[in-house]
């Protein structure tokens, strides 16, 4: 039977994914499948499906996370966006109005990033049959430069965007009603192609956070990663509701920034206001942090973490 | 803070046992990884301070009974895995049983909730109780828990006593446990000088407690207690791993809100069975180190666990599984 814990971004869903992959067989020429999008030749193509709880809250809506998570899974590909399709199903009985602030909150998105959604589809179940809207968003881009999850070298140094965890603190704050927390979610594209050619590996770390992003870089690049836990930029209002909730920070989704390894961090953070060195990789296995008195391994986040974040 | 560890313990020599009682101290101390900058003869156990850990499989076999026949149930996230003898209440819930997970007591409006914890969230289901709402508790005491570990010699040198706990129930009332003792709270540096702290009063032979965690006082919190001795009587309690505790436990006062008498005919019918598999018991008394029990990583791992010390974020398996 499929749980919760399969949908969530850890261990149980990446191999759930894995069995459903082979059974798909071959992807032909096309390449990345197990990355963030795959690709052919300059043509790079994603998808995503997103449910959310609460579908508005500070920061953004489950629109706004659509259609950023799809720029942002072909961004950190180091592909240019071109365009977006737009599938949405709907419980019978959601409200038309929100629906239609939903649509505007894509559109939005779409103006300022310049990716148009150009095809989509609408379908409504019956009432029970699905909590309120799920939407999912696939997106094709042109190949800018490949930033496969392989790329990451030892000596590189790992920066981080911006601080982390923030839109999974968001979600919860609103979920328990404590004082509002504002969501990070938004397009990496603008920030990521400012710095990509610097670049040689970039994922962003949604569902499974930073525990989940650095794990597959490690995995699929063959290295060791050590993260300063000092060094790792967290907002205290964020970093309160999850410690408060019990929440592991490392596991919390972000939806607006990226993990990256490179070979000339000073240049990244220069250009980078918010960004900072966390760590580095050497070579070895496996993902460890470095705490204020010790070391502990960080291991790819197991069982439900938050559900309905994104 | 750890040069002088490092020097008491070597001048004390031999290998020294200190058990942490309390879920957050061992998950405090994984996620900061103090055990990689203690010195080797000092060995950190955990104790039976996971409340999930410690709630008998017979207790869980009989909240699941009370989901499977319908009733309403709220619990605590952690308990929702925890194997019971043929389910949990994960699985039950798949299955349709109208079961709520929730983060505080709070928020249990009806039905049954299931009162699990020690000193520290026991005021807080006193608090449900009082909105009349029924519960189905195994809340357990602390102290004696510690004093069976003691009298039965396990080969505890010292404990380094619960916080949160603590702030309830107060310092003075560990003074008549026979061993070395040190109150901490749970910040990094505060655990490093609690466990320096213990280590002079090992040394010394000094059967005395320390508090090092400045929120907690002499006698605790005042109308905690009074919450707590209000709404519940004491009572013999089953601990998993222990065995029965007399005097251990808190049962619900007002039998018109206590689950085990509202459904005493569903549940006298419940009978558990134990996994031969599952050594939990020996990790809860400090016995066994997780990677010492056979199932360890093999056919206990968080996603399929054989028993709670696995399953619960407090358990010491599985602590030790996401940390090392």
């Amino acid at each position: 039977m499929i749980n919760l814990s399969h949908g969530s971004g850890g261990k149980e869903m990446d191999e759930l994914i894995k069995e459903i992959r082979a059974r798909l067989k071959s992807p032909g020429e096309w390449k990345g499948a197990d990355d963030d999008a795959a690709y052919l030749g300059d043509i790079v193509f994603t998808t995503d499906s997103f449910i959310a709880t609460p579908l508005f809250f500070p920061g953004g809506d489950i629109g706004k996370i659509a259609v950023c998570g799809t720029i942002n899974d072909l961004s950190v590909m180091g592909a240019k966006p071109i365009a977006l399709s737009l599938g949405i199903v709907c419980e019978e009985g959601f409200l038309k109005e929100q629906l239609l602030k939903i649509v505007d909150s894509i559109s939005k998105v779409c103006e300022r990033e310049g990716v148009p959604v150009v095809t989509g589809d609408f379908k409504v179940t019956e009432k029970g049959k699905l909590d309120k809207i799920m939407i999912n968003t696939a997106g094709v881009g042109k190949m800018v430069k490949p930033l496969a999850n392989s790329g990451a070298k030892p000596g590189d140094a790992i920066i981080v965007s911006g601080p982390i965890a923030q839109h999974s603190a968001a979600l919860l704050a609103a979920r328990f009603g404590y004082s509002p927390i504002e969501s990070d979610c938004g397009s990496v594209k603008d920030r990521i192609f400012s710095v990509i050619q610097d670049i040689n590996s970039a994922k962003d770390p949604t569902r499974g956070g930073v525990a989940a992003a650095l794990n597959e870089i490690s995995e699929k690049s063959n290295v060791k990663i050590v993260i300063d836990e000092e060094s790792v930029p967290i907002n205290s209002d964020a970093k309160a509701v999850l410690d408060m909730l019990g929440v592991d920070i490392y596991s919390s989704a972000s939806e607006g920034i990226f993990v990256c390894t490179t070979q000339n961090p000073e240049a990244i953070v220069r250009k980078l206001s918010g960004s900072a060195v966390i760590g580095k990789v050497e070579s070895g296995s496996g993902v460890f942090l470095k705490t204020r008195v010790g070391v502990r391994k960080i291991h790819k986040p197991t069982g439900k973490l938050i559900p309905r974040i994104c | 803070m750890i040069t002088k560890i490092n020097e008491i313990a070597r001048e004390i020599g031999r290998e020294i046992k200190i058990m942490e009682v309390c879920g957050t101290h061992t998950s405090a101390i994984a996620r900061y990884g103090i055990k990689s900058v203690l010195p080797k003869n000092i060995r950190l156990v955990s104790g039976p301070g996971c409340p999930v850990c410690v709630t008998s499989q017979h207790d869980i076999d009989c909240m699941i009974e009370l989901a499977l026949q319908g009733i309403h149930v709220s619990t605590y996230g952690d308990m929702m895995r925890v194997p019971g003898s043929k389910s949990s209440l994960d699985d039950v819930r798949m299955k349709g049983a109208k079961i709520d997970v929730v983060y505080s007591a709070d928020e249990v409006k009806d039905g049954v909730f299931f009162g699990v914890g020690f000193e520290t969230t026991a005021p807080m289901t006193a608090a449900a109780l009082k909105r009349q709402v029924a519960v189905y508790s195994v809340h357990k005491l602390i102290p004696p828990a510690m004093k069976l570990l003691v009298s039965e010699k396990y080969g505890i040198d010292g404990f380094i006593n619960p916080g949160h706990v603590s702030v309830i129930i107060g310092s003075d009332v560990y003074k008549d446990i026979a061993a070395p003792q040190v109150v901490s709270g749970f910040e990094p540096e505060n655990i490093l000088e609690s466990i320096y702290k213990l280590l002079l009063l090992i040394k010394e032979r000094r059967n005395e407690v320390v508090n090092n965690y400045s929120p907690v006082s002499n006698e605790g919190n005042e109308l905690a207690k009074r919450l707590i001795s209000e709404h519940f009587k004491l009572c013999d309690s089953e601990w998993r791993g222990l065995g029965k505790i007399p005097q251990s436990g808190l049962e619900v006062k007002d039998s018109k809100l206590n689950a085990k008498t509202i459904y005493s005919d569903v549940l006298k019918n419940v009978k558990a069975k134990e996994n031969p598999a599952c050594n939990c018991g020996d990790i809860l008394r400090g016995i066994l180190e997780p990677r010492e029990c056979r199932a360890f990583g093999k056919g206990c791992i968080p996603e399929r666990p054989l028993g709670p010390c696995m399953v619960s974020g407090e358990g010491a398996c599985r602590i030790v599984f996401e940390n090392d």
